[in-house]
């Protein structure tokens, strides 16, 4: 391995060390709430409505729970450790290293990319045995997880470096991410609300993800997916390319 | 530069205004030889930690140059922060980590091998009495481990130039008399040392070439006896308060004072 190679692994195993270490807090709390959300929505809700689209209503939900699982523990995460370590000062250690921008900006990327994918991956297991879902289209599915995976784990990125205070983070995340992804079309579908919220739905970047994730699990969509694959892979090139840009010239992060 | 006589650090015209309008450093140059034990010393707020930022890519400076070993600190960041171990003020140890892990992960940042690493965390725990902590995560520890800790942390990745910003500000004299003990031998082994320290008999017995910074400028740079001829005083404390404006401290007058 080169010394580069080692210097973004390591920063990297630093990550998921963190993650690790609290793991009831990290991976635990998300999982639950995550099961939660099934068992509400798919024994209370799914009892009444029983189809949506002509799919079964739970199965319809899950999808959007497990982009939820990813895209929020990808966020939280990031914004979370880069924010602690700003207040400990540790990250003066990581920044007073020989390794490049880039090399920290991957590294913390891909720490909360693998916390969220390790909370959908739980998740979709369990899914398959309680539920009927099923992949339909892999070379979908696998390229709007990662998209959204690594979109949302450079968000929190950008928020950790930002913040100056814990409120910073819990505030971008309760009244921005949350509302987002819960308007986002993850209990329903937006075809079948009233105007003008049918309309609004649409404006919703995080639709579009959810709307990706869910025509790869179960082949139903309301969304042109090429154009909705294309223009998130623009947006999460171009929030990495800001994120870079905040590295480099050491916002907040240098003095 | 490198190539030509290399200093372990030459600072030339540093400058380093913060967006709120303070000029903490004011064109300030310095050149510390291979293996020197350098000290520098002025009031709180003078510049020292800045400076220290600045080379070890903490602060960007707003003008001037930093040569570590002949590396540009900034054009070439890699080599020149590779040649520095920081010792910093404040603790700054990740609490989610063990001391074992502290030491492994820095290793690591530095590019070190899997195998190095191990050797060296397992060397620097035991020359820091910190083996049988090795599994114990750093919130844990005490103020003196935490701080033995961050210098093992600072020699990890073998650095040729070791900065020490206050490393014994509020710690037991028998742990600073050990961390000197430890800093001095690495110095005889080569080491190049910068010291910052409120301590001026320390910075007097350690040092052999001492920079006075005061206002974010050097008003003064030679041996302790030096800075006493320039200020014409008898010792390099008295020369200290010369430089800060006060020499009715000076113990030769409070003695005075007393006896009469």
């Amino acid at each position: 391995m080169t010394p580069a190679q080692i210097r973004f692994l390591s920063l990297w195993r630093r990550e998921v060390s963190r993650f690790m270490k609290i793991k009831r807090q990290t991976l635990g709390g998300p999982l639950l709430e995550t099961f939660l959300y099934i068992s509400v929505f798919g024994g209370a809700l799914g009892s009444r409505i029983k189809e949506l689209h002509g799919i079964e209503y739970i199965v319809f939900v899950i999808p959007g729970l497990i982009m939820m699982a990813l895209a929020t523990n990808a966020f939280t995460n990031n914004s979370s450790s880069i924010l602690q370590q700003k207040f400990m000062g540790a990250i003066h250690d990581q920044l007073s290293s020989p390794a490049s921008p880039r090399e920290l900006l991957l590294a913390f990327c891909l720490g909360g990319f693998v916390r969220g994918l390790i909370v959908a991956t739980l998740t979709f297991i369990v899914s398959i045995v309680l539920t009927s879902l099923g992949v339909a289209h892999v070379l979908v599915l696998i390229p709007a997880l990662f998209l959204v995976g690594f979109f949302f784990a450079n968000l929190g990125v950008l928020i950790g470096v930002r913040a100056e205070q814990f409120d910073d983070v819990a505030f971008a995340q309760t009244f921005i991410l949350t509302p987002l992804i819960f308007l986002g079309g993850v209990f329903y579908s937006a075809s079948l609300l009233p105007q003008p919220w049918e309309t609004l739905t649409r404006f919703n970047p995080v639709y579009y993800m959810i709307s990706l994730v869910r025509y790869g699990f179960v082949g139903f969509t309301e969304v042109n997916i090429p154009l909705a694959l294309g223009a998130l892979t623009v947006a999460t090139a171009a929030l990495f390319l800001v994120n870079l840009r905040l590295f480099q010239s050491g916002y907040k992060l240098r003095s | 530069m490198p190539g030509t006589h290399e200093k372990a650090l030459e600072i030339v015209d540093l400058q380093k205004r913060y967006p709120n309008g303070v000029e903490a450093l004011r064109g300030v140059s310095i050149a510390i030889e291979p293996g020197d034990f350098y000290g520098l010393l002025g009031p709180n707020g003078a510049g020292k930690s800045t400076l220290i930022h600045c080379t070890t890519g903490l602060a960007q400076p707003t003008g001037g140059e930093i040569h570590v070993f002949g590396h540009d600190a900034i054009s070439d960041y890699g080599e020149a922060r590779a040649a520095v171990g920081l010792a910093p003020q404040e603790v700054n140890l990740d609490q989610f980590l063990t001391c074992e892990e502290t030491l492994e992960f820095h290793g690591g940042y530095f590019g070190m091998r899997k195998a190095d690493r191990q050797e060296r965390t397992k060397e620097l725990l035991e020359t820091f009495s910190l083996t049988a902590k090795a599994k114990e995560r750093t919130r844990a520890l005490s103020g003196g481990m935490k701080r033995r800790l961050i210098l093992a942390r600072a020699l990890m990745h073998r650095p040729r130039l070791l900065i020490l910003d206050e490393p014994t500000a509020g710690v037991d004299i028998e742990l600073r008399l050990e961390l000197w003990h430890y800093v001095q031998k690495i110095n005889a082994e080569g080491v190049t040392i910068l010291l910052t320290t409120h301590y001026l008999e320390e910075a007097d017995q350690l040092c052999g070439r001492i920079a006075f910074i005061a206002n974010g400028e050097i008003a003064a740079q030679g041996t302790s006896e030096d800075l006493s001829r320039r200020y014409d005083v008898a010792n390099l404390e008295d020369a200290y308060l010369a430089l800060v404006g006060r020499r009715e401290l000076s113990r030769s007058h409070v003695e005075g004072d007393v006896a009469a």
